[in-house]
């Protein structure tokens, strides 16, 4: 076999094993490994390799960012911001038809800008939304599928941990990813409560309203969320204004949370112990998966396999446009197995030279943050689409009296909005890429 | 018997990954530390400062106000032990990322020996992980690379590493044989009260 055969052959190996359940991480360390023994025909490279590949994956300082946002999203759920942040939202437009849906929505997106991962978001929101959803008449089905959907905005708007691996996947700036994917998380927040809204309109009598609240209370349920505002201007301002770098503002994040989350009474010993052994589990899980991406792209690399395909696809005169089109279409059905990370792990070092390879008529940092915040969208959507969506099961699990079809039936809604945007900005780039310009 | 086992290895895990928190919040302070020193240093050494309040600027900055030295490396040194003292916590409540749907189907037995393989194998790739690091750690002693700007030698921070990759090599062969167990006796042996759910 050639090396691009072992390369290509290594593709349907790496799948049966993961479909065989074989942890992502685990299962692309082995192919790797096992493919580089193939290329060079002993195992002296996978050893000599091992030496310092498990060291210099985890002490990256661009990666560093992933447990310091994750402890952030776990300090913020114990200041009790989900609550606030809830709480503020209702009152303004409780009262409207859908209103307390929408309201779930904008929470979400106002937690997300404190928390970089989508399923923390659903989990944190579900806990604090579901049951008022429940309480004002909505039913099983909707009220699952928006927290579900809520949460994926946890990783739209910034700040994202899926957003800082593509970043150092394609070797782009990640201040500047993040920027380009604050309109496309605002965009979603809309789509989502619009999606609400028309969810509503068809069966009205599954969606109850608030009381009207007075504008003084209003007001005060606002300024109750002054915290959520503080720390995501002094990240997003700190990193965007050139005074820290993204890591630095991931560490000034979670300080700054914990220091709120202090202050609200929710950070004690006990519960800080907990906060950092869950995130010590999802970075574990994380790194694990970033190590065995790591050698998987090593030997593929080795292979010649993503400039061969970048090399072949770029030779067959299809329109450019037409290839995106299918690169998405195969995140979106990754998506419906896969958990967002493993896939942008596993397919960005193949898709990226493609993408690089095609003329948009654009300059190839735009090309790179563009791709990047559109693949961002689809493997998000990936956790709302049935049978396997992260979020769905989250919420889901949360409210015992609702199926799981029925979540299933009423999160098409959901979907169908994000697939919108996506062709929106698949059409019109300048929308992901004016604030960066 | 077995319960004592489980949960003395699985409090092993937690404490460690625990303290692999403890030294990411030491890292997050001392960043956040760094940032100050510099924002402070830099309104020092500003134009307003050291007309008008030199006596007091050049004092505090004798006094070390500053970013902190090697900040960027004592994070990079910092992390990686961090990291490997998440692992054994994420091996022994099984928190590694898998793709459930299409082994859904299969019966508990299949299920089972399916398991008992995989763990098996990942133990096998953790000892191997935890040999070459220490491997590793050698080759850089012997070389005696030091870190640019504080020159501390960086095996320091491997041997650091190596403790908790060892610890997640044996946490691994422990649910190998746990595995292992399940499948030849065809029933569960850790359930939800043992803390081994997700």
């Amino acid at each position: 076999m050639t090396n691009l055969e072992i390369g290509i052959a290594s593709f349907p190996a790496l799948l049966v094993l993961i479909f065989l359940r074989v942890p992502i991480g685990l299962a692309m360390f082995l192919v790797g490994s096992v493919g580089l023994f193939f290329v060079t025909g002993s195992t002296n490279m996978t050893l000599m390799r091992l030496r310092s590949a498990a060291y210099s994956t985890f002490a990256n300082y661009s990666l560093s960012i992933v447990p310091m946002f994750l402890l952030m999203g776990y300090f913020a759920t114990l200041g009790g911001m989900s609550q606030a942040l809830f709480r503020a939202a209702a009152a303004f437009i409780g009262h409207r038809k859908g209103g307390i849906g929408m309201a779930a929505i904008a929470s979400c997106a106002g937690f997300g800008a404190i928390c970089g991962s989508s399923l923390a978001t659903a989990a944190t929101m579900g806990r604090v939304a579901l049951p008022e959803l429940r309480r004002y008449g909505y039913a099983g089905g909707i009220s699952t599928a928006s927290l579900a959907a809520g949460g994926t905005l946890g990783i739209l708007i910034p700040p994202s941990v899926v957003l800082v691996i593509y970043a150092i996947l394609a070797e782009q700036n990640i201040a500047k990813l993040f920027l380009a994917a604050f309109v496309p998380g605002v965009m979603a927040a809309l789509g989502y409560m619009i999606a609400i809204r028309l969810y509503v309109w068809i069966y009205p009598e599954r969606a109850g309203v608030s009381e009207r609240v007075q504008w003084g209370e209003r007001l005060r349920l606002l300024v109750a969320v002054w915290p959520v505002l503080l720390v995501f201007g002094a990240v997003v301002g700190g990193i965007y204004g050139g005074i820290f770098t993204p890591t630095e503002g991931a560490a000034v994040g979670a300080l700054g949370t914990g220091i709120i989350a202090w202050a609200q009474g929710g950070l004690t010993i006990r519960t800080f112990i907990e906060a950092l052994a869950a995130t010590g589990r999802s970075t574990g899980m994380i790194f694990f998966i970033v190590f065995g991406a790591a050698f998987f792209n090593g030997f593929l690399a080795l292979t010649q396999v993503p400039q061969e395909l970048s090399n072949w696809i770029s030779t067959q005169g299809l329109s450019p446009i037409m290839v995106l089109v299918v690169i998405l279409v195969i995140y979106l059905l990754l998506g419906c197995v896969m958990d967002s990370l493993s896939m942008i792990l596993l397919t960005v070092p193949i898709f990226f030279p493609v993408m690089m390879a095609l003329d948009f008529g654009m300059s190839p940092e735009h090309v790179a943050i563009w791709f990047g915040i559109l693949v961002l969208i689809v493997v998000e959507t990936g956790l709302i689409t049935p049978p396997v969506g992260m979020n769905l099961f989250i919420i889901n699990a949360m409210d015992r009296a609702t199926s799981m079809l029925e979540t299933y039936k009423a999160v098409v809604f959901f979907v169908i909005s994000d697939l919108i945007r996506v062709a929106i900005l698949v059409a019109f780039p300048v929308i992901t890429l004016f604030l960066i310009s | 018997m077995f319960k004592t086992t489980h949960r003395l290895v699985y409090g092993l895990s937690y404490a460690v990954a625990v303290i692999g928190g403890l030294a990411l919040t030491a890292i997050i302070l001392m960043v956040c530390l760094s940032i100050m020193g510099r924002t402070a240093s830099g309104i020092l050494y500003s134009g307003f400062m050291t007309q008008n309040m030199p006596g007091l600027a050049n004092a505090l900055l004798a006094m070390g106000v500053g970013p902190v030295r090697g900040d960027y490396e004592l994070l990079e040194l910092g992390m990686a032990f961090c990291i490997f003292c998440f692992l054994p916590y994420c091996q022994v409540t099984s928190g590694h990322a898998t793709v459930d749907i299409f082994t859904a189907g299969l019966n508990d037995r299949l299920k089972r020996l399916l398991q008992m393989v995989i763990e098996i194998t990942f133990a096998a790739v953790l000892v191997v992980v935890a040999m070459r690091l220490y491997d590793g750690m050698q080759t850089i002693q012997r070389r005696n690379s030091l870190t640019f700007m504080l020159q501390i030698p960086v095996w320091w921070s491997y041997l650091a590493a190596f403790y908790p990759a060892a610890l997640a090599a044996g946490v691994a062969c422990y649910m190998a044989i746990v595995r292992s167990a399940e499948a030849l006796l065809n029933r569960p042996l850790i359930d939800a009260s043992l803390g081994a759910d997700h």
